[in-house]
């Protein structure tokens, strides 16, 4: 090796400060500006430039690549179970910020029924919303909490529907007495198909009639409630004791003023612990203290609200009954295999369960099961709806024979071959025969122009709106919304400011 | 006389050779009396005419006719040497024509008969010769003042050289036949965006529209798509005073709804042509051309490049 030393300057040429035993490998030594053997006075040279690296090398410790560890931030605790779905779930009714809106007048027996309030929007009653709430009529999204109080269009339609009130009540001109109406109620997304069943639950708590709801037809079909067979049935059904408990509980919390004013007239043996001057509420009352008998009290209660006279001996303090109102909202879901499993682990068809046969028996022997009149109210759903396809050849054959369609005629529609349709919906659909009166189609449209601009008048008197309304404004709210759809008519009237604005560069 | 078949060499041959072994024989008698043998065979016997023949005499030279035929190929046009003979030999033909009848009346150039020449690949084609542009543009230049000649006083040699230019199927023939409502009262038009395509039939009515028979409301969910589907009636107040029957197809949500934006104002304009100022404000009028720019080899996409990679 050559000397450190550079012969003609006698400068060190290689200044190891530190012993060379201790040096790190050779391959890591910073490299000196000048090869060893040179010898220009490496001390006037620029000192080299030490790496950061290389300086930070300590010997005690690892050489891989080093992280900072991420912080764990302290994070809320989450929601308690539930709570979600109850944020989820929740109902507001009121919004104290918007403004109370003048000379709204409310929904009521006179005011359901007169032409002249079409398009206006009709306050629910105030005492009426706890009633409403018990039988699940609003759902969450529908925008109640917008508004001050709840209130609903007077639309066509609903007029329709408070003249057959009135007349299945029994008063007005042409009364019909004991008559039941069955309607299937179908619709565009937003089109109000729920609101409408929600107006006749108004209505018909207006009349005092008895209001039975399944506020959600998939409930009793998804799996979520307890099911057990019957026995000696084949082929084997199955009840629902906790949904029909569930059922009465909210059928007493809302007709507690009818129920109670009703006595029992019917012997029923099933149920021994009835005594015999109890009223109707204390006969639902023991469906929702103990599920195990919620079937028997269901059809102990139906069989009373339907009876058309007391059982000998029993006619002490028998009253008529009022007519009932059914409803049913996303019917679809009771129209193909249920999640249920059989004891062989195939589907239970959702016709099998008894509780939905009972309500869909309605369709077929409406008038024969509620002698006292009534009103049978299904609605189809577009927000969480299964697709069945013969529940649309169903209701497209139900469609034709409105429409003066002959079943036996070529263009009568009928499901595709190998298409695999249920023969049990279709059979469901099929026309009524003997006394029974034929069930409809009701297909809701969208809101005429004048019952769009009352209805987004009460936006604007709400204070949510902050444009004129005049005629040219609302045709075109009433064009963009698709023809009146008032779920997007809705939205419209709720949009602080509704995209960019016309020009007014005409003329 | 000697017909050149390989029979007739033969012969030819053979003539020679008897000629050289025995008593000298005229080689054209021999040809004369030519008659088909075997190449093997043996001439037959020399025949009985062996006076001496003197070979005829190559004719006098005549010198009239000595200039007309070159000691080499002169070619046919000057221009041969040329890069593009053919295409100058056109220019040049086209500058005499201009030069002879320059004196002759002209009319404006918006009022000369209008006249499409040949674009410059099918003039290319026609010559078949690669002309630059600037060039054929210059010929276009001679073409278009030869056509500006006053059209009743055009020669018929000019009129025959201009229609060598024309391009076949004479485009400006057609007559473009301007669209209006029909006798029911609808006003059709098409639209195109991005790879959607509208066909919109417009009535007067009440403000009432099918997409594809569906509800607009069905057919587009985002009141923005709605809003600017019909863009065009709505800037103009016209939405409540309209119908339309509208069929789409192809490409996404906002391409289909911005396609019934133009097909709408296009029909619109069929009813009410006033308008088009106030459209073509509104952005209705004018066409999107953009489309989607196609994938390129070598790229992740139509222009981003992959990720650089070290080694």
């Amino acid at each position: 090796m050559a000397s450190s030393w550079c012969w003609s300057c006698l400068s060190r040429l290689r200044a190891p400060s530190t012993p060379r035993a201790i040096l790190p490998p050779q391959s890591i030594t910073p490299r000196l500006t000048t090869a060893s053997f040179h010898s220009s006075a490496v001390q006037y040279a620029n000192p080299t430039k030490k790496k950061g690296a290389l300086v930070a090398v300590k010997y005690r410790q690892g050489q891989t690549l080093r992280r900072k560890k991420k912080k764990t931030t302290e994070r809320a605790r989450p929601p308690a179970v539930g709570e979600r779905k109850a944020l989820r779930k929740r109902i507001v009714l009121s919004n104290p910020n918007a403004l109370e809106v003048e000379g709204m007048q409310d929904l009521s027996s006179e005011t359901m029924i007169d032409a002249r309030l079409r398009g206006s929007v009709l306050g629910l009653p105030v005492p009426m919303l706890d009633q409403l709430r018990a039988v699940q009529a609003f759902k969450p999204k529908q925008g109640w909490s917008i508004f001050r109080r709840p209130a609903t269009v007077l639309r066509r339609d609903t007029l329709e529907m408070a003249r057959l009130f009135e007349k299945i009540s029994g008063e007005g001109d042409a009364a019909e007495k004991g008559k039941v109406v069955k309607k299937i109620i179908t619709g565009l997304k937003g089109s109000g198909k729920t609101v409408h069943l929600l107006q006749a639950m108004a209505m018909g708590f207006l009349k005092k009639w008895v209001v039975v709801t399944v506020p959600d037809a998939r409930e009793l079909v998804s799996g979520d409630t307890s099911y057990s067979p019957i026995e000696g049935t084949n082929p084997p059904q199955y009840v629902q004791p906790n949904a029909v408990s569930a059922l009465l509980m909210r059928t007493v919390e809302a007709n507690r003023q009818v129920l109670s004013g009703l006595k029992v007239s019917q012997k029923h043996t099933g149920l021994p612990s009835l005594k015999p001057s109890s009223t109707l509420e204390d006969l639902a009352k023991l469906g929702f203290q103990d599920a195990a008998v919620a079937w028997p009290v269901f059809q102990a209660l139906w069989t009373e609200l339907t009876a058309t006279a007391a059982a000998p001996g029993m006619e002490k303090d028998f009253k008529a009954r009022p007519p009932m109102l059914v409803t049913v909202d996303g019917i679809a879901h009771w129209m193909k295999e249920s999640a249920y499993r059989a004891s062989d682990f195939t589907p239970v068809h959702a016709h099998d369960l008894v509780f939905v046969k009972h309500f869909l028996s309605l369709l077929q022997n409406g008038q024969a099961s509620l002698k006292n009149g009534g009103m049978v109210l299904y609605a189809t759903s577009t927000s969480n709806n299964p697709s069945i396809y013969t529940l649309e050849v169903a209701l497209d054959q139900l469609a034709a024979r409105q429409a003066g369609t002959s079943p036996s005629s070529p263009e009568y529609p009928s499901p595709e071959a190998y298409s695999g349709a249920d023969a049990r919906v279709l059979d469901l659909f099929k026309p009524t025969t003997g006394k029974e009166p034929q069930f409809e189609l009701q297909t809701l449209g969208g809101l005429t122009r004048d019952e769009a601009r009352g209805y987004l008048e009460y936006f604007a008197r709400s204070g949510l709106l902050r444009e004129e309304v005049n005629e040219t404004w609302v045709g075109e709210k009433w064009s963009l919304s698709g023809g009146g759809i008032i779920g997007e008519l809705e939205k419209l009237g709720r949009h602080v400011r509704t995209a960019a604005q016309t020009t007014p560069v005409l003329n | 006389m000697a017909r050149p078949t390989s029979n007739g060499l033969v012969q030819a041959f053979q003539a020679l050779r008897l000629h050289s072994s025995s008593t000298s024989r005229p080689v054209t008698r021999c040809l004369a009396r030519q008659t088909r043998t075997y190449a093997t065979e043996v001439e037959g016997q020399p025949s009985a005419l062996e006076t001496q023949e003197q070979a005829p005499a190559a004719p006098e030279i005549d010198f009239t006719n000595f200039a007309r035929r070159p000691a080499r190929i002169v070619p046919a046009s000057p221009s041969y040497f040329s890069g593009s003979p053919r295409f100058i030999d056109h220019v040049l033909q086209l500058e005499q024509l201009q030069a002879k009848y320059a004196s002759l009346p002209t009319v404006a150039a918006g009022d000369a008969p209008r006249m499409a020449w040949f674009k410059l690949a099918q003039f290319r084609d026609y010559v078949g010769e690669p002309v630059p542009m600037k060039k054929y543009k210059s010929l276009v230049k001679i073409l278009q003042r030869l056509n500006r000649i006053q059209p009743e006083m055009v020669p018929g040699e000019v009129r025959n050289t201009l229609e060598e230019f024309l391009r076949p199927g004479n485009p400006y023939a057609v007559q473009h036949v301007p669209r209006t409502v029909d006798e029911n009262g609808r006003a059709r038009a098409k639209g195109k965006r991005k790879e959607s395509t509208a066909v919109v039939q417009l009535v007067e009515g009440e403000g009432e529209v099918l997409v594809n028979g569906k509800s607009l409301v069905e057919a587009f969910q985002r009141v923005h798509d709605r809003e600017s589907a019909l863009w065009a009636l709505r800037c103009t107040q016209r939405l409540d005073k309209y119908n339309a029957w509208i069929t789409v197809r192809g490409g996404g949500v906002t391409g289909q709804a911005e396609a019934i934006t133009l097909a709408i104002g296009r029909a619109l304009l069929l009813h009410e042509p006033a308008l088009k100022p106030v459209l073509r404000k509104a952005g209705v009028i004018t066409v999107d051309a953009r489309r989607v720019e196609r994938k390129k080899p070598g790229h992740v996409k139509a222009r981003k490049m992959p990720t650089w990679v070290k080694r």
